[in-house]
């Protein structure tokens, strides 16, 4: 009380305002230590959220991406691809990749479809014609749809040559080929008729494309017959090297006879082998001989028993050397046997082979009158291929009446009749076919 | 031992048709003539020399000092030695001999006797199958290197050829 009014009575704070002041003081330093720990940790969370927004914005942003590059990688599919689609630019490289390649498929599935279909549709229309001209009729007539197409300029052909005589179709005609005889050839052909009629330059050509194939196959057949048999000229024009059967048989021969080789080589160092064991056996005797000398000589039973007992050893081994080389000269006797009967059996292969050869001719021409025949079908063909080319010249010179004869008119005005193909010529002609067996 | 004939048996081989015998007595032993040593300067019928128990023995080819062709089946051939004291020479054959036992050989009668072989002869033997003549071997071989008195106790048939 005392203390109370002396401050109030001096007008200055006391010593407990001080205190309070002090406390004050000490709790608000505190206070502000709190409050800017908890500042900090404010901004340390907000700075960590911040960030955690901001990458699950940007996280966000990729998974987005990637439907749309699919929704236009679909759309292209749709689309069915083409050659100068591109990837667009936006598209990473493994985007671009994949839309390239894919767009790439689309384009060969489209067009591949599209072929298919354009096939279907050629094949219905084979169909269509097929059945009509069974049924007779033309087929550009029956169906307009086959008039454009592919098929068109095949079915104008057929309806060319369907109006066409049969006989006229045939390069040449096997009465001119074989000849009526069955023997020779007509002594003219064709036959000149005095004008010329080259109506169907189109036939001419097939006639021309034919004599052509014609010569080259007799020449080929006439090599052939003349003599290089043992040479096979394949498709492409190489030729390959055939062994006859007598080199075969020489083949087999130098075989066995290699074997026989090896066998005598054996059969020599058995005989080595022989001669020594013919020196041990010699030796062995000597043994045997010279201990029955001491014996009798001596006069001793005992010496006398070793004597007999090597005696026999020495009559053995006598025994066995005689039979190795009684063995080995009875092998070397059949080894010289079997190689005189291999050389026999190989000269007797080889005859019978030409023999078989000889006889091997087709009937009832033989190869030499094939050989005959089909020269002068090369002759022929070549004189009507000289004969066309020189037609053929005409008619591009545009003089049509003063060219000579045509194929196709001579075969119209003379056809040959089948019926008159002689039995020699059709056998000719099976025997000179290609993988034709000669038969005796 | 055959005491009528002196002997208890024979060397037997044969020299082209002759057949010829070599009392056991005599004989030394038989040897492989496969690989003889040709002496220089010597000719046939000296064939040359041969190792026989560590000695060396000339050889003397019978068939070319009787004169008789002598072609074996082979060309093998072998040597028969004979000794007589230390004296020891061998003779060249063919092929290798026989040894007949005594009890098997008989003495065959003079007539029997091949002239050609005249002074060399000495006797004849018999068995059932054939006739062999006995010639006095040491004869020839002296006939060829004289023995003299010079061949003492001790002295080597080598040193005697030489």
């Amino acid at each position: 009380m005392q203390w109370r009014r002396e401050g109030d009575r001096a007008g200055s704070p006391g010593p407990s305002a001080v205190l309070i002041t002090f406390v004050t003081a000490l709790l608000a330093g505190a206070a502000g230590v709190i409050l800017a720990g908890l500042a900090a940790w404010v901004w340390v969370g907000a700075i960590t959220f911040g960030g955690a927004y901001l990458a699950s914005r940007i996280s966000r942003g990729v998974t987005t991406e990637g439907p749309l590059k699919a929704r236009r990688l679909l759309l292209m599919l749709d689309r069915g691809g083409s050659q100068e689609t591109k990837a667009p630019a936006e598209f990473t490289e493994e985007w671009g990749t994949l839309y390239e390649r894919l767009n790439k498929m689309a384009f060969e599935a489209r067009t591949s479809s599209t072929a298919l279909a354009e096939l279907e549709r050629y094949r219905k229309q084979a169909d269509l014609a097929a059945s009509i001209l069974r049924d007779g009729k033309d087929p550009l007539t029956e169906a307009p749809e086959l008039r454009v197409g592919p098929l068109q300029s095949l079915l104008e052909g057929i309806k060319t040559a369907a109006s066409t005589p049969v006989v006229s179709r045939l390069p040449l005609g096997e009465e001119e080929l074989i000849g009526a005889d069955g023997e020779g050839l007509p002594p003219t052909w064709p036959k000149p008729t005095g004008e010329s009629s080259p109506r169907n330059p189109e036939i001419a050509e097939g006639v021309a494309r034919g004599l052509r194939q014609l010569v080259q196959d007799l020449e080929a057949l006439a090599a052939t017959l003349g003599g290089e048999g043992h040479r096979q000229t394949t498709a492409t024009g190489e030729s390959a090297d055939l062994r006859t059967p007598a080199q075969l048989v020489d083949a087999v021969v130098l075989t066995a006879a290699d074997g026989i080789e090896d066998l005598a080589a054996g059969l020599m160092r058995a005989n080595e082998l022989a001669s020594i064991a013919e020196r041990v056996t010699n030796r062995a005797t000597l043994l045997a001989l010279n201990a029955a000398l001491e014996a009798t000589r001596s006069g001793s039973e005992a010496f006398a028993s070793i004597a007999e007992e090597t005696r026999r050893l020495a009559e053995f081994a006598r025994e066995a050397t005689d039979t190795i080389s009684r063995l080995a000269s009875e092998i070397e006797y059949k080894v010289g046997e079997t190689i005189t009967a291999i050389h026999a059996t190989s000269e007797d292969a080889k005859t019978s082979l030409a023999g078989i050869a000889g006889a091997a001719m087709p009937i009832p021409a033989s190869a030499r009158s094939a050989r005959a025949q089909i020269g002068k079908l090369l002759d022929r063909a070549r004189e009507l291929q000289r004969g066309l080319n020189a037609s053929s010249s005409d008619l591009a010179g545009g003089d049509p009446a003063a060219g000579p004869n045509s194929v196709q008119e001579h075969v119209e005005n003379d056809p040959p009749r089948a019926d008159k193909l002689p039995a020699e010529g059709i056998l000719l002609i099976e025997g000179l076919k290609p993988g034709a067996r000669l038969e005796s | 031992m055959n005491m009528n004939l002196g002997t208890r048996g024979a060397l037997t081989f044969r020299l082209g048709d002759f057949s010829f015998a070599v009392r056991v007595e005599e004989a030394g032993g038989v040897l492989d003539a496969e690989r003889l040593a040709h002496l220089p300067g010597v000719a046939e019928p000296l064939a040359g020399v041969a190792a026989f128990r560590g000695e060396m023995v000339p050889v003397v080819d019978l068939a070319a000092y009787l004169g008789i062709e002598a072609q074996g089946p082979s060309a093998q051939r072998y040597a028969v030695v004979l000794t007589r004291g230390v004296d020891r020479f061998a003779l060249l054959i063919p092929e290798i001999p026989k040894l007949v036992p005594g009890r098997d050989l008989r003495e065959a009668p003079a007539s029997a006797v091949d002239p050609e072989l005249g002074e060399l002869f000495e006797s004849e033997l018999e068995t059932d199958q054939d006739h062999f003549h006995c010639l006095n071997y040491w004869k020839i071989f002296e006939t060829m290197i004289p023995l003299g008195g010079a061949a003492g106790p001790g002295r080597s048939s080598v040193e005697r050829v030489s």
